[in-house]
């Protein structure tokens, strides 16, 4: 292959690198507004009224809206979502008026001049607490929001979704184990920390139809939810996204797209323009829910998993309209890549007076591997096996069932190679070292599987257009967030059509008039389907070129080839013609034209997707499983609880690398943040739930010194053959279980389980003293 | 109730957190008299800027809010290092970086160099001054703990005094200097440590570049297995950065001992006041000190060639 499978620098680079991309911040219309939010100080609290008379007397202030002004719930899952905060707040940060003005100084001073009677209710601040039968109800209208019937809200208590998956018999698996082991295990929330805050311009038009600019993951989500929850029909809303500065799940679904967008009408249909700044990305945007969990395993002394019992519970803070299906995608890939013959689990998203979560890289699985992957590991000592065999033993390999019952399919990746690749890369199998009297160094590994959490009908679709010179314009869906999907898209229009990567442009923005459809850009889906569309563009692309050229050339299509921008006769490559000649009609020499502009088009939905069964969570929810290990060699300072990722060896199948170097670029990226969120990262609250930590001074995300020194990419290819090329997504999947690895290095090191997030070395120390 | 009481947090402003939300005037005096006279004007209403990596920061969050600002960065009679036969002088407008590449600071004086190093990223390094940090008055100022053990002097002026100040009288509580509000530090003298010393710096941070949890300088000179001179200095720990005298007492004159390490150990820890606060946990701060003055004693005899 010429394009699939070389290692080409990102389509993007230059613009990137030059200053000269387009982001949302840097959209200025004529006549635009700007609006700044007042946000709650409560975490929970009843608005007795709002007096916001003297703000708007500041000059320059056009209009202040409050949530009685927009009286419609938007969701994506669930309807839960004030617009602004409706008869009470519900998290710290909540916004309950928003200033419109001609410059922000104005919004701004205007805002400080709003006067709020609260009185506060309980708050919820705990997952657990929430669950108990007497907690404050954060949704007391919870029976009455619309939602997607995939999900299971119980209306008087805080549970957004319950979903329930069952196979076997649990009963019969643990009496048929030797040894039971019980553990539970703690996450807290954490931000996105994506480097261009959340933006957005919105007008309503004097015709009733709407215009958006933002920085978002899923224009046609937006335009879908939109028209759903104001009643616009479609064609009448349009959504506009150019690069996006990195959105890690933040920006998918719906965010503040509408409220700009009903502010610009109460302004007189003048836009209105959105932009967090950091503090307030930390507490008005979206969040990853904090997460609790607890497993049960029943083992057979030789080490084969016969029965588990899991509880996960998302705390999905105060609105829970994208949280559900996480709590759902966790709940069906509850497991790990390992086969359980007998099991239940339960994954509940739970509402809290925390601040509202969302989807976020890994989408729960970052959360649940953390359980399973340190569950996996005590097992194993339990039963005194190696935790490398004890996994291998129990890998779920072709053949056999996941959590829904899905058989997995033959060319499925593999979970084993991953795990032997990591374990002969970093050396496994030699005990932990003390290299000074308090410094200790030790291996851990711990494996991971994600398959894309998405409704069966997602789909995806791709235009392609042959210019007149012979070059290529590709129009996709999928958003560019940084992850370079519309790079290895492009190799693949390359590839299909023999021309050069350099003669192909993908257009840089979505326009939701002008994109073709993709559901989202979430769920390391877009690679895969978006794939699979282009290539089929690309065939009726060729499709209609042969056509032509068939006519023009005077042979029958299938002894015509294309290649190096041209089409020629197979044997007799002197017979041919340019693509540039065909591209808008073949012109004779007299004249006469046959053909047309020439314009491929193709789509993709995941092949016999199912809905799962309610009570039994059974089904074929899964597109594609990719699967990967992680492997780390730490050094603890047993005195001072800190430690240094020496070396880290991270495997995945990806099945074919469509672009190896942007593959390891997500790789590399995706394990710095998942140290950065294994290490560091929390949100903080004080005894009311306020934030403590909003600021990059006290949430500490990564910096490059943390970066570990060595760090040892593996990728393997088993192709998938209803792949593109073979290829399976690995975004998301490269942030997952290295704080696991990391975990168990310090069991090795320490016969110290830590089983709570953050590994900060502060935590680390405190559960080395505990246990002295 | 309503909620304008309750809205400024202190670590957090909940109306605004976008541009700088008070109104100020700038002055930029070309000379250091221009400069004084405006303090001498001013008073309390003013506050000096030198890189601005801590005063802008605090005016966001409106921790302060000067109704005047003053500019040193326009005055060149205050950029300066200079070497002399007695130690190095440093000027207020000095980057932190240019002072960390400064071969007599890596020669001579390790601990600040280590601690100067230690200190947020480069670009922060490139805007921020050395005066700045000490004059910011944060307990974790990392500067702090090496310029205690290197006994430094600042000189402070107004527009009619002069005068000379002991670090070590210099802090007064956190934020709080023994400066005048018409007063500002146009200098940092460090005389050389005694020849044959040994001295380094140490510290505790969540993550790369970042904040001290603790820091801690010390400073040692040997004569054969007994200690002769001793300094030791810790950061992060109390309201200012501080001197541990009566640990210094103690070692002084006796060898360092397994045992008398672990007397200097629980002095530290008697002598350090740690508070918790978003940071860490005073329990983690007191426990951790203990830890380092041990490695940074360790680290200064194994460069005096072990015991
Ligand atoms: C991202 C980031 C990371 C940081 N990391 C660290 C770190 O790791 N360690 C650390 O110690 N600090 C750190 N800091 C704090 C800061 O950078 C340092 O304290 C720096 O040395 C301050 O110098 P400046 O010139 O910027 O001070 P400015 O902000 O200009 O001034 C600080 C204070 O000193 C006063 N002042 C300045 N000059 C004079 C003078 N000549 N006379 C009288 N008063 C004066 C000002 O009025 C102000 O109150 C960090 C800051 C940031 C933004």
């Amino acid at each position: 292959m010429k394009y699939v499978g070389k290692s080409i620098q990102r389509i993007d680079a230059f613009e990137k690198v030059t200053g000269s991309a387009e982001y949302a911040g840097d959209i200025e219309l004529p006549g635009m507004l700007y609006t700044k939010l007042l946000l709650s100080p409560y975490a929970h609290a009843k608005i007795k009224s709002i007096d916001f008379s003297d703000a708007l007397k500041v000059p320059g202030v056009i209009t202040i809206a409050i949530g009685e002004d927009f009286p419609f719930r938007i969701g994506l899952y669930v309807n839960d979502r004030n617009i602004l905060a409706r008869k009470k707040v519900r998290w710290v940060g909540e916004p309950v008026a928003a200033v419109v003005a001609e410059n922000l100084e104005a919004a701004e001073e205007a805002i400080e001049l709003i006067k709020v009677d609260y009185e506060p209710l309980p708050p919820v601040l705990d997952v657990r607490d929430a669950l108990k039968p007497d907690a404050p109800l954060v949704h007391e209208e919870l029976g009455e929001y619309a939602h997607s019937p995939a999900f299971n809200p119980i209306p008087g208590t805080n549970i957004a979704n319950r979903f329930v998956v069952k196979k076997g018999n649990v009963e019969e698996g643990f009496k048929k184990s030797d040894v039971i082991v019980e553990n539970e295990f703690l996450m807290p929330q954490v931000s996105h920390v994506p480097m261009e805050p959340h933006t957005c311009i919105g007008q309503y038009m004097k015709d009733g139809s709407i215009k958006i600019w933002t920085s978002a993951q899923s224009p046609f989500a937006i335009r879908y939810i939109l028209g759903y929850s104001l009643g616009v029909p479609l064609h009448k809303i349009s959504v506009y996204v150019p690069y996006v500065g990195g959105g890690f799940g933040g920006k998918a679904g719906i965010n503040f797209e509408p409220l700009v967008v009903l502010l610009s009408k109460k302004a007189g249909y003048r836009p209105v323009k959105l932009e967090l700044t950091r503090e307030e990305q930390f507490m008005v945007a979206p969040v990853r829910q904090g997460f609790y969990g607890k497993i049960k395993t029943g083992v057979t002394r030789d080490g084969k998993i016969m029965a588990e019992k899991i509880l996960y519970v998302f705390d999905a803070g105060a609105y829970a309209d994208y949280g559900v299906n996480i709590g759902r995608a966790a709940g069906y890939s509850c497991t790990g890549p390992y086969y359980v013959p007998n099991l239940e689990g339960e994954s509940l998203t739970v509402y809290t007076n925390h601040p509202w979560g969302t989807a976020f890289r890994g989408f729960g699985h970052f959360e649940f591997l953390w359980a399973i992957e340190r569950q996996m590991e005590i097992v194993a000592a339990e039963i005194g096996m190696d935790p490398i065999e004890f996994r291998l033993k129990n890998a779920l390999l072709p053949g056999l069932t996941t959590p829904t019952g899905e058989k997995l399919r033959e060319d499925a990746g593999r979970i084993d190679q991953c795990i032997k690749a990591v374990a002969e890369k970093i050396g496994w199998g030699t005990p932990p070292v003390k290299i000074t009297p308090n410094k200790i160094r030790a291996k851990g590994i711990a494996a991971l599987w994600k398959a894309p959490a998405m409704p069966p009908n997602a789909a995806s679709s791709a235009i392609i257009k042959l210019n007149e010179d012979g070059t290529f314009l590709l129009s996709v869906g999928v958003t560019e967030i940084g992850q370079g999907t519309v790079t290895a898209l492009a190799q693949i229009v390359a590839e299909e059509l023999s021309v050069p990567v350099e003669k192909i442009k993908v257009v840089p923005f979505r326009h939701t008039d002008l994109t073709p459809y993709s559901w989202q850009t979430v769920a390391s889906r877009n690679l895969f389907m978006e794939g699979r569309a282009v290539i089929r563009a690309a065939r009726d692309v060729k499709e209609q070129i042969l056509e032509v050229a068939s006519q023009v050339l005077r042979v029958p299509k299938d002894d015509l080839e294309i290649e190096d921008e041209k089409v020629y006769v197979k044997g007799r490559p002197e017979w041919s013609l340019q693509l540039k000649d065909i591209a808008a009609g073949y012109v004779y020499p007299n004249g006469n034209t046959i053909g047309g502009p020439i314009i491929g088009r193709g789509y993709y939905v995941g092949s016999r997707l199912t809905y799962l069964d309610p009570e039994t969570g059974q089904g074929y929810p899964a597109l594609k499983w990719t699967f990967g290990a992680q492997a780390v060699e730490i050094e603890l300072d047993t005195e001072t609880g800190e430690i240094k990722i020496l070396k880290l060896v991270s495997a995945f199948d990806v099945g074919k690398a469509i672009n190896p170097m942007l593959v390891e670029g997500q790789i590399v990226g995706g394990c710095v943040q998942s140290i950065s969120l294994g290490m560091w990262e929390e949100y903080k609250y004080d005894k009311n739930g306020r934030m403590i930590n909003p600021n990059l001074t006290d949430y500490k995300i990564a910096r490059a010194g943390d970066i570990p020194e060595e760090h040892i990419v593996v990728i393997i290819e088993n192709p998938q053959k209803d792949g593109p090329y073979g290829a399976r997504g690995v975004g998301e999947l490269s942030m997952l279980s290295v704080p696991p690895a990391i975990a168990n290095a310090i069991f090795h090191a320490t016969g110290v389980n830590i089983n709570n997030l953050p590994l900060s070395f502060e935590n680390i120390w405190k559960a080395l003293k505990e246990k002295r | 109730m309503s909620q304008n009481k309750n809205i400024n947090l202190g670590y957090i402003n909940l109306f605004n957190t976008h541009i700088i939300p008070v109104k100020f005037n700038y002055h930029a005096p070309q000379t250091l008299e221009e400069a004084l006279n405006l303090l001498n004007k001013l008073k309390d209403k003013a506050r000096v800027i030198a890189g601005g990596t801590d005063l802008i920061v605090d005016m966001k969050l409106r921790r302060k809010e000067p109704e005047h600002v003053v500019s040193l960065n326009k005055i060149r009679e205050l950029d300066y290092i200079t070497v002399d036969s007695l130690g190095v002088k440093i000027g207020a407008i000095v980057k932190l970086r240019k002072i960390e590449k400064e071969k007599i600071i890596r020669e001579r004086f390790p601990a600040l160099y280590e601690a100067l190093k230690s200190m947020a990223s480069i670009q922060v390094r490139n805007m921020g001054t050395m005066v700045g940090n000490i004059c910011n008055a944060s307990p974790a100022a990392d500067t702090a703990p090496p310029l205690l053990i290197y006994n430094a002097t600042l000189t402070a002026k107004s527009l009619n005094n002069e005068r000379k100040i002991p670090i070590e009288e210099f802090f007064k509580a956190p934020g709080k200097t023994a400066l005048k509000e018409d007063e500002l530090v146009t200098e940092i003298f460090i005389p050389y440590p005694p020849q044959d010393s040994h001295s380094t710096f140490l510290k505790i941070t969540r993550v790369g570049m970042d904040l001290s949890k603790v820091s801690i300088a010390v400073l040692t000179k040997f004569n054969g297995s007994i200690i002769e001179d001793i300094r030791i200095a810790l950061g992060a720990v109390a309201p200012t950065p501080l001197r541990i005298r009566r640990a210094e007492e103690f070692l002084k004159n006796k060898p360092l001992t397994e045992e008398n390490l672990k007397i200097v150990q629980e002095i530290v820890a008697k002598e350090i006041k740690p508070i918790t606060d978003v940071r860490s946990t005073e329990w983690y701060r007191r426990e951790v000190a203990k830890v380092l003055v041990k490695d940074a004693l360790m680290k200064c005899l194994e460069e005096e060639g072990g015991r």
